[in-house]
């Protein structure tokens, strides 16, 4: 009688050898775990690594939760006197890439008195065994608690990891509303993109930090380690922090109401705190070269690959992209530094690709030489070179063809974003049909088999035509792509719009998933897939949950507190269907997603992020807003006479255009970065407007 | 053609790494270690290194081999130190040998594999005892049909050909916490393949899965154990009862 082998069914009691469940002692209760939070020479917590090897045989993709990859920073715990856990709250195969991330923890692990380690988003299938054996959330350097940690800075990229930050708070052994955690708890700190309205987190994060994080982290790192030092109380730790330039802390903000419950202005609560929050801008990225030591993952993630960063910021203006609005202005790598960290990161990490990041890389003013050098460089080697940039030109293509000399002519991605003329006037991106189409041509005249197209529908003023365009435009570009071979592609990738804050579309309205959903149909409707032609639609429900939360208020803090607790996690998977779960929290807390997603809101109508700095005028975006919606235009002002967005004035940087010194277009002047008390009125005094700013 | 072989070892946190992620941390290594490694020709060019065969995902190993082509003469005890100084901790290269032209190839040395089975330090005399009675069974048997279930369908196996031999042994723990039984087998590697899983579902039921597997060499296989690929050192199957070998 053949016996059965495969895995393996639970033991029967009479069955010898069983191994006996692993527990360690690495959720002390509350009161019990000041010991470890004393700076050098504190005892370390219990790793939870013994407890955690016998489970991972039975879950998916074990190896994420390892560590050991090369470039790992392992300090012993009482070396410190200030312990950071830097988390990315997705899945390590996401989160790992991030920049962010590595750039802050190659900082903070370079300072003789920190030490930094990492975590992520454990997969619903371990976090089911971290519970009923009491593991919590734990660091991949030596699988340490999250409650032991002085801070858990977390990088929220986009608003869809809300839910997992609750999550790995909760699972950590930490209270996850701000006002239970007490001295012997971290102070939870996000930063990132969707930091710039954390208001939807108020209740639950200690402070949010507004900008680039290269500076900033050291100085909360300081301020962290003097309080330490001199014992100072949650509260006066909290007010020290709010006092370094760039920290928001909600709780020492009231967001008063009017009298039918709508946000009339968030203000400080306590004398001697900035009205509006500045976000940091570092201001010369050479002195800055990081991150150098990258983390190589062991384990499949989204980029494997040496990121080098070449510009931060974007003035193209492009009205629906918050990445372009909050980064401003544009600071440059030189040429030598880019291929000085892109050599040594090659030959220390081991990579067989290197990407040449920024949010529109063929606008770097020496990207020709950059790629004609590197090019140069790995000609004849097994190192590819990519430059993921979505500029619609044929310079882009001279660029890829300088990058790809080792003969992967592959794929080009490029960004239309919109199918109509008007609609691309609308979003201002400035890349004309006739544009698309020679570019198109010459990129499969060159040898480039398959091209990918970038579109939204969904966008402000959007008809049905302007719709119907986007397959319209495919089909012409397809025909090209034919006639130039039998085996070309091209891929149309088509998501709906979701208005963020910090730009022009922020009083724009949503459109609900059923119209996205109406509008995607028209695309494929229109373009009636050929070989060699395809469409994808990004799912019309993603935008629904990520516009609430990038909008949303403190009110609908009490939703997204809901929703996790009724098991709402990985917002941003096809794997997890989350929106049921929080159709039912809205409903149980009164929020109403049509009012904060489905409206045009009015000139003067506050919002929730009025307080937050990102350095652009409400004014001047206003009149960005009015001059889409006439369907006119604004230029790139590395090219054109400045337009006064606000952002410059602030920051002392040489505030010409043009070619100066090589770098495009701001360089830090004389003198030092002018402090927050010169820059804002204090508390109680009114916004600053544009005649206010230095 | 500048060609080695090597013994190397995936032990600790590498045991969770698949056969994808194994070769991708090998060609970084690789690349770190700056060895003139030869490529594949093609569009996506690989580092030509070559694993004879993949190890289950969390199965430790002492017995991993590959064979690696360069472009250009290397001293190995240099060069392969370096490599297994740059590999993650648990990955280290144990032994090399030099492919003379001619030279069979790496697969047909490998014609047999010494597994070691550990379970926890419960149960270790009766477990030995059940284990030990059970393998002079499955030895004194001349069939021995098992079903592995695999996502596309059922399908039986005769574990008893591929059987060479069988030791099973307590082994005293290092810190007097509890001796572990201790099951190594000598297994043949000739499709199709049996795996350690196949030779417990054919021992039967009545013990747990066991706490950790090993490959622990490769080679030919003699009375005693085997004798091992590179080197030739007879690797018994009788399991080392020194505290602490585990």
């Amino acid at each position: 009688m053949p016996a059965a082998s495969g895995p393996s069914a639970p033991p029967a009691p009479d069955v010898l050898g069983v191994a006996p469940v692993v527990r360690v002692d690495a959720l002390p209760p509350r009161g019990s775990r000041a010991v470890h939070r004393g700076t050098e020479g504190a005892p370390a917590p219990t790793s939870v690594l013994a407890a955690l090897e016998p489970i991972l045989p039975e879950v998916r993709k074990p190896a994420q939760y390892l560590g050991g990859e090369h470039h790992q920073v392992v300090t012993p715990w009482g070396d410190a006197a200030t312990r950071w856990l830097l988390c990315y709250p997705d899945a390590y195969e996401v989160g790992q890439p991030n920049q962010g991330i590595q750039i802050l923890y190659e900082l903070l692990n370079g300072r003789d008195t920190a030490l930094a380690e990492r975590c992520y988003a454990p997969w619903l299938d371990l976090e089911e065994r971290m519970r009923a054996l009491d593991i919590p959330t734990f660091s991949l350097e030596q699988h340490l608690p999250l409650w032991a940690f002085d801070v858990l800075a977390v990088t929220l990229p986009h608003e869809l990891g809300h839910t997992n930050l609750l999550n790995l708070v909760d699972l950590g052994g930490v209270p996850h509303r701000a006002a239970d955690r007490t001295e012997e708890d971290p102070v939870v700190l996000v930063g990132g993109h969707a930091a710039f309205n954390p208001e939807p987190l108020a209740p639950f994060i200690d402070a949010a930090v507004m900008g680039d994080g290269e500076e900033v982290v050291l100085e909360i790192d300081d301020v962290l380690r003097d309080a330490k030092r001199a014992g100072l109380d949650r509260p006066a730790l909290l007010r020290a922090l709010a006092g370094v330039e760039g920290v928001y802390v909600p709780a020492l903000y009231a967001d008063r109401r009017t009298p039918d419950g709508r946000l009339a202005r968030t203000v400080p609560t306590e004398p001697g705190l900035p009205a509006l929050v500045p976000k940091r801008t570092v201001q010369d990225l050479e002195q800055w070269p990081y991150p150098q030591r990258q983390l190589v993952p062991m384990t499949e993630t989204v980029h494997e690959r040496f990121s080098v960063e070449i510009f931060r910021g974007c003035t193209r203006g492009c009205r629906f992209c918050q990445a372009g609005m909050i980064t401003r202005p544009v600071r440059e790598r030189r040429s030598a530094t880019v291929q000085r960290i892109v050599e040594e990161g090659v030959a220390s990490t081991g990579f067989e690709e290197v990407g040449l990041l920024s949010l529109s890389s063929a606008d770097h003013s020496a990207i020709g030489e950059i790629a004609h050098d590197l090019g140069d460089r790995y000609e004849g080697t097994t190192t590819s070179l990519s430059l993921p940039s979505t500029r619609v030109d044929a310079f882009n293509v001279t660029l890829s063809n300088e990058l790809a000399r080792n003969g992967r002519r592959s794929g080009l991605t490029f960004a239309p974003e919109a199918g109509s003329e008007r609609m691309r006037a609308v979003i201002n991106k400035m890349v004309s049909e006739e544009d698309l189409l020679r570019t198109a041509e010459i990129a499969f005249s060159q040898g480039w088999r398959h091209i990918k197209l970038y579109f939204m529908v969904g966008l402000p003023t959007e008809t049905d035509e302007d719709v119907v365009a986007i397959g319209e435009l495919g089909l012409k570009v397809h025909r090209i792509a034919r006639s130039h071979g039998r085996g070309n592609r091209v891929t149309l990738s088509v998501g709906g719009f979701v208005p963020k804050p910090h730009t022009p579309f922020q009083w724009a309205a949503q459109d609900p998933p059923e119209e996205i959903s109406r509008k995607l149909g028209l695309v494929r409707r229109t373009v009636r897939e050929a070989d060699g032609l395809r469409v994808r639609t990004n799912d019309p429900d993603e935008g629904v949950i990520e516009g609430l939360l990038a909008r949303g208020d403190r009110r609908v803090a009490a939703a997204v507190e809901r929703a996790w607790r009724l098991g709402a996690r990985f917002d941003g998977w096809h794997e997890v269907d989350t929106l049921d779960l929080w159709r039912r929290a809205l409903a149980e807390t009164d929020v109403d997603l049509a009012w904060y997603s489905y409206r045009e809101r009015g000139e003067d109508e506050p919002f929730p992020w009025d307080h937050l700095d990102s350095g652009l005028e409400r004014q001047w975006l206003w009149e960005d807003w009015r001059t889409a919606l006439k369907g006119e235009q604004l230029d790139d002002c590395r090219w054109s006479p400045c337009y006064d967005c606000g952002v410059c004035p602030g920051l002392s940087l040489a505030h010409d255009t043009g070619f100066e010194d090589g770098l495009l277009p701001v360089l830090p002047s004389a003198g030092d970065l002018p402090v927050a008390a010169e820059r804002y009125a204090s508390a109680g005094a009114p916004a600053p407007t544009g005649e206010g700013r230095a | 053609m500048n060609r080695l072989r090597i013994r190397w070892t995936k032990e600790g946190r590498t045991r969770f790494l698949s056969a994808r992620d194994t070769a991708s941390v090998w060609e970084r290594a690789v690349r770190r270690a700056g060895l003139p490694i030869a490529y594949s020709e093609g569009f996506t060019p690989h580092a030509r290194i070559s694993f004879p065969d993949a190890l289950p995902v969390g199965v430790a190993s002492t017995g991993e081999y590959a064979e690696l082509t360069f472009v250009a003469p290397v001293a190995p005890a240099d060069d392969l130190g370096r490599l297994s100084a740059t590999l993650p901790e648990g990955m280290d290269v144990l032994t090399w040998t030099d492919v003379p032209a001619g030279a069979p190839r790496l697969a047909s040395l490998l014609p047999a594999t010494l597994w070691e089975l550990v379970w926890p330090p419960v149960d270790a005399t009766a477990l030995t005892t059940l284990l030990r009675d059970r393998c002079e069974d499955l030895l004194a048997a001349s069939s021995a049909e098992v079903v592995r279930q695999r996502p596309d369908g059922a399908r039986t196996l005769d574990v008893r050909p591929a059987v060479v031999a069988l030791a099973v042994a307590a082994r005293p723990a290092p810190d007097g916490a509890g001796a572990r039984t201790v099951l190594r087998a000598v297994l043949r590697n000739d499709a199709p393949i049996i795996r350690p899983t196949d030779l417990l579902a054919a021992l039967g039921d009545g013990f747990a899965p066991p706490a950790l597997v090993r490959r622990v060499a490769q080679g030919a296989p003699t009375d005693a154990g085997l004798d091992e690929a590179l080197t030739g050192a007879v690797e018994p199957v009788e399991p080392e009862l020194v505290a602490g070998a585990a």
